[in-house]
């Protein structure tokens, strides 16, 4: 039998104790597994899917009435595309996907497994949100912008403006992150994963409606983003205000949902 | 390690509610470096509850307790770094194989060489019989697979602790006897304490015993001690000839509470119960002896199956919370 002198220990600290192999498991996970090549064919088809129709099929299709074409850019289309429906579509994906990472292994004891080794609470959740936050810029969003900006350059003619679409991008990543540190949260502080998919969504698709009966809400929540995005990535006018407060309260959101699980988690019981 | 007197686990007091029910009623005990400690109690006595609080994956509502000499409360990742564990009805992920399970446990503690944890991996799988099933998802593992897989992720980084939660429940017989002979095998490094509801368990390797009932220790002794029975003691002998003479000297004698005979093929065996160890020692052979028609030909002190001592303290402790 080795002695334990023969290996180099790990020497983390406070809140990184873990963190490192945490980490690396969750990476392990998506890249190794392959599960990354089936997301990303999966988000091409969800997100481009509707990119492509809208700058190639839906035109093609279409009579050449007019006032028809005169109110359906391709390009505006394809922007709308992207960045309403893949923004929606890549929300609810997300509470999909993730909605079991926590409260499922709450459930089965993996957490009390992991938990009992050298590892801090923070750790354990931090892993896998910067985990899942990689794969939401690489996959979800990354893959899908750079597609989809080279669809909308072809259809456009020449390249797409630039520094437009990337706002518009990191609009969507923020959204999707917002969505994603929501149900990881959601996973600390609740106790089934019904609980954890019914709040998300009910927030979700709460979103969808509420902000027309409040029009503040708007202001202060990302669920007005999906509308948003276009309009920034197109040049469109719109007040500043209007424009980016949204993006910051959704930073803003998505902050305290981490904090608010980072608190919660040392006071759980597992 | 609290190096003045070799102790690893020290409980003081440590209690657990929930909502107003005693889980864990205040709990005082020590566990001795480089011993099998066994804890012993019915389903639902509060062991997984104590040994959850000793990893602080849940927190004590009254009480401390301390681990190497450090609070596990306060110092729970830095006794976690010298600690391996196997929960009641271990899961993992079930993606994973076995060897990369125990690649994943392993970097919680290592950081290299690599040849050296993969080294340490094949030891380890070997030790728990797990080598032709090491590159197979767990989740195609049976109960006993994967509480072999339990043993070797505790013990994969040599834990100067070894606290296994139920470690031998799911296993058949033959598993049952390999999980002891790995515990045994594993105490000349490490200080083992584990739960158990199956008593046989616990006599065969435990040095010391903890039995809980409905959340409170109810005995605490080195199994041997706890083995020879709790109050009265027991002498058991066989004799040949006329044993009346024996029955009126016993009778006599102020120590001896009981006294049960029965004859088979003319020896008489003889239970005497008394309350006076010492008496007893000195003066019971040399009185039985001392009857001229009678032949001693065996005698000795009654040695208890854990059980019957078990069910005793367990009947008693009932009884007394009635």
């Amino acid at each position: 039998m080795a002695t334990n002198s023969t290996f180099v220990i790990v020497k983390e600290q406070g809140w990184r104790m873990g963190f490192a192999n945490l980490l690396c498991n969750e990476n392990l996970e998506l890249w190794r597994s392959h599960r990354w090549i089936k997301q990303a064919g999966l988000w091409l088809l969800a997100v481009n899917g509707f990119v492509v129709i809208n700058l190639f099929v839906l035109p093609a299709i279409i009579l050449p009435d007019e006032n028809v074409s005169s109110m359906m850019d391709p390009v505006s289309e394809g922007i709308r595309a992207l960045f309403q429906i893949g923004t929606t579509a890549l929300a609810i994906g997300t509470i999909t996907m993730t909605q079991g990472k926590v409260i499922g292994e709450r459930e089965t004891g993996i957490t009390a497994w992991i938990l009992s080794k050298p590892v801090s609470r923070p750790a354990y959740f931090l892993a896998k949100i910067v985990a899942h936050s990689l794969e939401i810029i690489a996959i979800m969003v990354g893959i899908q912008s750079v597609v989809a900006y080279g669809l909308i350059s072809l259809a456009n003619g020449e390249a797409f403006p630039l520094l437009p679409f990337l706002i518009g991008v990191g609009g969507m990543i923020l959204h999707t992150f917002f969505y994603l540190a929501l149900t990881l949260m959601l996973g600390v502080l609740v106790k089934t994963r019904s609980q954890v998919l019914g709040i998300a969504m009910g927030l979700f698709f709460g979103g969808m409606l509420l902000p027309n009966l409040i029009n503040q809400l708007g202001l202060v929540t990302p669920w007005l983003l999906p509308n948003i995005l276009p309009v920034l990535a197109l040049q469109m006018q719109i007040p500043f205000v209007t424009a980016y407060l949204p993006i910051l309260m959704t930073a803003i959101w998505s902050m305290v949902f981490i904090i608010v699980a980072l608190w919660k988690l040392p006071r759980l019981e597992f | 390690m609290d190096k003045k007197n070799g102790i690893v686990i020290e409980t003081q007091g440590l209690s657990k509610s929930y909502k107003g029910v005693e889980a864990l009623k205040p709990l005082s005990l020590q566990v001795p470096k480089n011993s099998i400690f066994g804890f012993l109690g019915p389903n639902g006595s509060g062991k997984s509850t104590t040994i959850k609080l000793l990893l602080d994956l849940i927190h004590p509502s009254g009480g401390s307790a301390t681990v190497f000499g450090l609070d596990t409360v306060r110092k729970s990742p830095e006794i976690r770094t010298r600690v391996g564990y196997m929960a009641q009805d271990q899961r993992f992920y079930g993606h994973m194989t076995a060897r990369e399970t125990l690649r994943f446990v392993a970097g919680f503690f290592y950081a290299g060489p690599k040849a050296e944890i993969e080294k340490r991996i094949d030891e380890t799988l070997e030790l728990v019989d797990l080598v032709g099933k090491a590159d197979r998802p767990v989740q195609g593992f049976s109960g006993g697979e994967r509480q072999r897989l339990g043993i070797a992720q505790a013990q994969v980084n040599y834990p100067d602790l070894l606290i296994l939660d139920e470690p031998a429940a799911a296993l058949d017989p033959q598993g049952r006897h390999d999980v002891l002979m790995i515990m045994e095998r594993l105490r000349k490094h490490s200080t083992i304490f584990f739960s158990t509801h199956i008593l046989d368990d616990v006599q065969k390797v435990s040095d010391t015993v903890a039995i809980l009932n409905h959340g409170e220790l109810v005995a605490l002794a080195p199994i041997e001690e706890l083995l020879v029975g709790s109050g009265n003691v027991v002498y058991l002998f066989t004799t040949i000839g006329d044993g009346d003479g024996i029955q009126t000297l016993l009778s006599d004698m102020s120590w001896v509470t009981d006294i049960n005979r029965s004859g088979v093929n003319g020896r008489t065996q003889w239970q005497v119960i008394v309350d006076d160890e010492d008496a007893a020692e000195a003066q019971l052979l040399r009185s039985v002896q001392s009857g001229s028609e009678v032949t001693v030909t065996e005698f000795g002190r009654k040695k208890f199956e854990l059980e019957e001592i078990f069910l005793e303290i367990i009947k008693e402790s009932n009884h007394g919370n009635k």
